[in-house]
């Protein structure tokens, strides 16, 4: 098995340590008031904000299925055969052999 | 008890927040701001630590409409921290702001000797953090900020697959593959490094 230096026990614990005490972390009083202020602004939370959280998590967690289908779907249009003249000939070649009202109440007259 | 204690009088200042009262959320930030520091900071370079948490915050209020009372609000908090912490790299990737420093044959000289030494030898932590914190830094620096993530919760943080989905709100089965993929990554550049040492000597 080929040595890894990332599973070295030294080399991890180095990692490790050098992470947890990565950067000092410290506020002052300002800090907490640019934060209350900017809470200000949006202001009390109504119940109709609640919706678009949720909505936007419901978006994201459909983008991956939403993609796949267009992917389907474009892939199933692509490999359709659509003859597109001798279709509507068709439909228009139907609607003549229709009999209108006209001839079949015999309104005409 | 005394978690049952703080976890009702978080309840207690979540409800008073969502009946109207906005200044009840000072104390939010007054019982949390250690928690959401300490995990900003691990997440962000030093100079966008304020920021972030503050970000975190804002998004934390922002979001108490769907926290469920029922459960651990630190651990709500946590998560909107990490994301939080997340999408700060997300937003650099994006505009390519990401200072990644040279590494010199210093550093590779560090990762050898390191590498060379048994597990049980105890680390010189003060002087070997500076390169350590280097090399990761660069190596981070490196990543996407998906696959940096999870290499920092799951391989730097040692937390589980299962906690690491929670916080970041993924599929397990994203956090495997991730994980493995950052961890190859990771591999890489430090063979890089390793090697780079032995071409300069």
């Amino acid at each position: 098995m080929r040595f890894r230096v990332s599973e070295n026990e030294s080399v991890k614990k180095a990692f490790q340590d050098a992470y947890s005490t990565k950067e000092r972390g410290e506020t002052g009083e300002e800090w907490q008031s640019q934060v209350m202020r900017r809470v200000r602004q949006i202001g009390p939370l109504s119940p109709a904000a609640s919706f678009w959280p949720a909505f936007e998590s419901m978006v994201w967690r459909l983008a991956p299925v939403s993609c796949a289908l267009v992917l389907v779907l474009t892939f199933f249009f692509m490999n359709l055969e659509l003859d597109v003249d001798s279709d509507y000939l068709g439909t228009v070649a139907a609607e003549m052999e229709k009999p209108s009202l006209v001839e079949l109440f015999d309104l005409e007259g | 008890m005394r978690d049952d204690a703080a976890r009702s009088s978080d309840a207690e200042i979540v409800r008073q927040v969502l009946d109207g009262n906005v200044n009840a959320f000072e104390s939010v930030i007054l019982r949390h701001r250690g928690l959401v520091l300490s995990i900003v900071k691990k997440h962000v370079p030093e100079a966008a630590i304020e920021e972030t948490a503050q970000e975190a915050f804002v998004r934390a209020y922002q979001s108490l409409p769907t926290f469920k009372g029922t459960g651990d609000f630190s651990q709500w908090l946590s998560s909107i921290a990490v994301r939080t912490g997340y999408d700060y790299w997300r937003k650099a990737y994006r505009s390519r702001e990401i200072p990644i420093s040279a590494l010199t044959d210093k550093h590779s000289q560090w990762l050898e000797e390191v590498i060379s030494q048994r597990p049980e030898e105890a680390l010189d932590e003060r002087e070997h953090q500076m390169e350590a914190r280097e090399i990761l830094n660069w190596a981070l620096g490196k990543l996407s900020a998906g696959d940096r993530i999870v290499l920092e919760q799951v391989y730097l943080e040692g937390l589980s697959v299962q906690e690491t989905a929670e916080l970041l709100g993924w599929s397990k089965a994203n956090v495997k593959v991730r994980s493995f993929r950052a961890r190859m990554k990771l591999e890489k550049l430090l063979r890089r490094v390793k090697d780079q040492g032995r071409r300069g000597r």
